[in-house]
């Protein structure tokens, strides 16, 4: 029986301007989104050309990553490079996008257009599923029949979901094609999971935002009441509490500022090197003065270290609640899964930076050695190993998709329950 | 020949909202193959509560509603595969054409129909021919209540539940629905017809119950209607100033 009610709703989708508008707004956001990131990638990857590391250098860097097409997320910040010299880590600039219209908006990746303007669609098409029908009077018509309703609904959930994804589907399906004629977007059978996984969860958000719609369109009498309401959740879910949860994470965790901890480095290298004027003594010979100077050196490397470290459990405290609180929202579930996946979240750019303090400390030795006794020294090259996804999925990703999968079933179980109850008269 | 055998029956049938309303109270009636039951009675008297009871829209409070035997509370989905409906103001899906909608329907009754069904159908209730591959959202409500009635006869069920389906149609288009509803009766399906048309009533019915503050107050046959003015019964029960006088006339 739910077949021929399917194909009514897609049929009926098919025939209205909702339809028309979701479908060209889709196939233009998502085609273009790809479109633009695809040249920030390539402008990226222009720039780690011309400035990566030569054998020797030691500076830590990675090219842009593939998947930031899709969701950009911190890849900026991933694959910046940093000078590490004998007093310090510097960051240098690189891999800095070209478009600059990009400080001032939101970057129009895929996870945006899908997180704001798919989650819109998916309310469009939800708001006024049951309500509209009983406003018009066809659900008595419906009913009437022998049909159960929650063949109905489940009805309306298929048809609706499928109208709503199959045009992104088909763009995003055949931008991956034409990304594939670029070696560098050659994928692994993991980078496939990966793929595979993002779309999954662009799915599974689209289906948790047309199930809030139809759970709203139950419970209201009206559509326009149920579009209101609606419109409202939206703003709330998808702006409002992700934002508010931050500035609110910020207030209960104190971390340093950036600028503060880089003066707090000065004054240590200054103390130090102060320090190691006042203890110079020429008659040392060269191996003493070395030998002194290395004491003063290896007090600022332990110092910063520990300043590091401290920065870094501040910090993964603030990050640590930040993601507590804005998962208050499930778009925040969805922000952080498709980020995770795609190798571009925060966790990534923690591990990141992780890997080239480690990176800084296994070469440190071999740079005192150099700057100090002028010693031939050749350093390993610096390379980093993004997360496998086993890796990222025991690191959190479970809980994202488990908690977008846990609001889809309570939306779609609440609507049931409501449409079960529900007066059709 | 038609059997006799009893396609819908309402057992002692209430029904009292949350707000404590009593819109039905303890009815009896019964509807056998090949007839057609008027139900007349004032707005709220309780003619739509009843109808509603039998589609599931409502659970009663007490007693039982069965089509063809089967308890609708209890086998709500099998009831429903012996029924139609044709609401007082059929909706149908505006973006569709009406063979599109009467398509759907059949398909949700169980039927495959052919183009040549689905027309055959439509001419039967006298749509016009133009208006067959025409979205509906442009009809007129005689219009919609014919496709409607389509839709009714396109699911074959044994019993016919209309609510009020000639108020607002033009007079032909009454008469139209009328000269259908008898066929249907000829073929063996039971109607149970809600109503404020008293004279169309009185020609078509075979049984007229007439409710009141949602109880069925009287019921006559065809056969005893021929002797009894159905009009000045109803006007009786339903209390109007010209009757009242009547009766206290009498009195």
């Amino acid at each position: 029986m739910i077949a021929p009610l399917v194909k009514k709703e897609i049929l009926s989708n098919l025939l209205s301007y909702k339809f028309i508008v979701v479908f060209l707004m889709t196939i233009l956001l998502t085609a273009l989104s790809m479109g633009i990131m695809y040249r920030d990638f390539d402008a990226r990857y222009a720039d780690y050309m011309l400035i990566r590391p030569g054998a020797g250098d030691l500076i830590t860097m990675t090219p842009p990553n593939p998947f930031s097409v899709l969701a950009r997320g911190l890849d900026e910040s991933i694959g910046r490079s940093y000078e590490i010299n004998i007093h310090d880590v510097v960051v240098r600039s690189g891999q800095k996008s070209n478009n600059l219209i990009f400080r001032f908006f939101p970057t129009p990746d895929l996870l945006y257009t899908v997180q704001v303007v798919l989650s819109l669609a998916a309310l469009l098409f939800g708001f006024d599923q049951v309500c509209r029908e009983r406003e018009q009077g066809t659900l008595k018509l419906l009913l009437s029949h022998s049909v159960s309703r929650g063949e109905l609904l489940l009805s309306k959930w298929v048809g609706n979901f499928l109208t709503l994804v199959l045009p992104f589907l088909t763009v995003f399906l055949l931008a991956l094609l034409l990304l594939q004629l670029d070696p560098r977007f050659s994928l692994s059978w993991e980078g496939w999971l990966r793929l595979g996984l993002m779309l999954f969860l662009f799915l599974l958000y689209v289906a948790l935002f047309l199930s809030l719609g139809i759970l709203v369109s139950t419970l209201a009498k009206r559509a326009a009441t149920s579009l209101v309401i609606l419109l409202f959740l939206w703003a709330a879910l998808v702006f409002l509490l992700p934002n508010l949860t931050t500035l609110a994470a910020r207030q209960m965790v104190e971390v340093p500022s950036v600028r503060g901890l880089s003066e707090k480095r000065q004054q240590i290298w200054t103390r130090e090197i102060l320090l190691g004027i006042r203890d110079f003594d020429p008659k040392a010979g060269q191996q003493g003065v070395a030998s002194s100077w290395r004491r003063h050196f290896d007090v600022v490397n332990h110092e910063q270290d520990a300043m590091e470290e401290e920065y870094r459990h501040r910090f993964g405290r603030l990050v640590s609640v930040a993601k507590s609180l804005n998962r208050l929202s499930p778009v925040a579930s969805f922000v952080y899964g498709v980020n995770a996946v795609a190798g571009t979240g925060i966790e990534e750019e923690s591990r990141y930076k992780e890997e080239v303090l480690r990176y800084k400390n296994r070469v440190y030795k071999g740079l005192i050695d150099k700057s100090m006794l002028g010693k031939e020294v050749s350093f390993p090259a610096f390379h980093y190993r993004y997360r496998s996804l086993g890796e990222t999925f025991r690191e959190g990703l479970w809980f994202d998709l488990f908690w977008l999968a846990l609001f889809t079933v309570l939306f779609v179980v609440a609507s049931a329950v409501a449409f079960l109850r529900y007066d059709v008269r | 020949m038609i059997s006799q055998e009893i396609v819908l029956e309402a057992k002692d049938l209430s029904k009292r909202y949350e707000d404590g309303q009593l819109a039905l109270d303890h009815i009896h009636l019964t509807l056998r193959r090949g007839q057609i039951y008027s139900l007349l009675g004032a707005n709220g008297a309780g003619k739509t509560t009843t109808i509603n009871l039998f589609l599931d829209f409502l659970k009663p409070t007490t007693g039982q509603a069965f089509v063809c035997g089967i308890d609708v509370e209890k086998e709500p989905l099998e009831a429903k595969k012996h029924l139609a409906f044709v609401s007082e103001n059929v909706m149908l899906y505006g973006n569709f054409t009406a063979r599109q909608n009467l398509e759907f329907f059949a398909k949700l009754g169980g039927r495959i129909l052919t183009k040549e069904d689905v027309y055959a159908l439509l001419r039967r209730v006298s749509l016009q021919e133009k208006a067959f591959e025409q979205r509906v959202k442009s009809f007129s409500k005689g219009m919609r209540q014919k496709v409607g009635l389509a839709i009714a006869i396109a699911k074959d069920s044994d019993v016919i539940l209309l609510d009020e389906p000639t108020s607002g149609l033009d007079p032909k288009a009454a008469e139209e629905f009328q000269v259908i509803l008898k066929e249907l009766r000829a073929e063996g399906k039971g109607i149970l017809m809600s109503t404020h048309d008293i004279f169309r009533a009185q020609e078509v019915a075979d049984k007229v119950g007439i409710m009141k503050e949602g109880r069925l107050v009287l019921e006559r046959s065809r056969e005893e209607l021929f002797e009894e003015d159905l009009v000045k019964i109803y006007l009786d029960y339903m209390g109007s100033p010209r009757s009242m006088g009547e009766r206290g006339g009498r009195a």
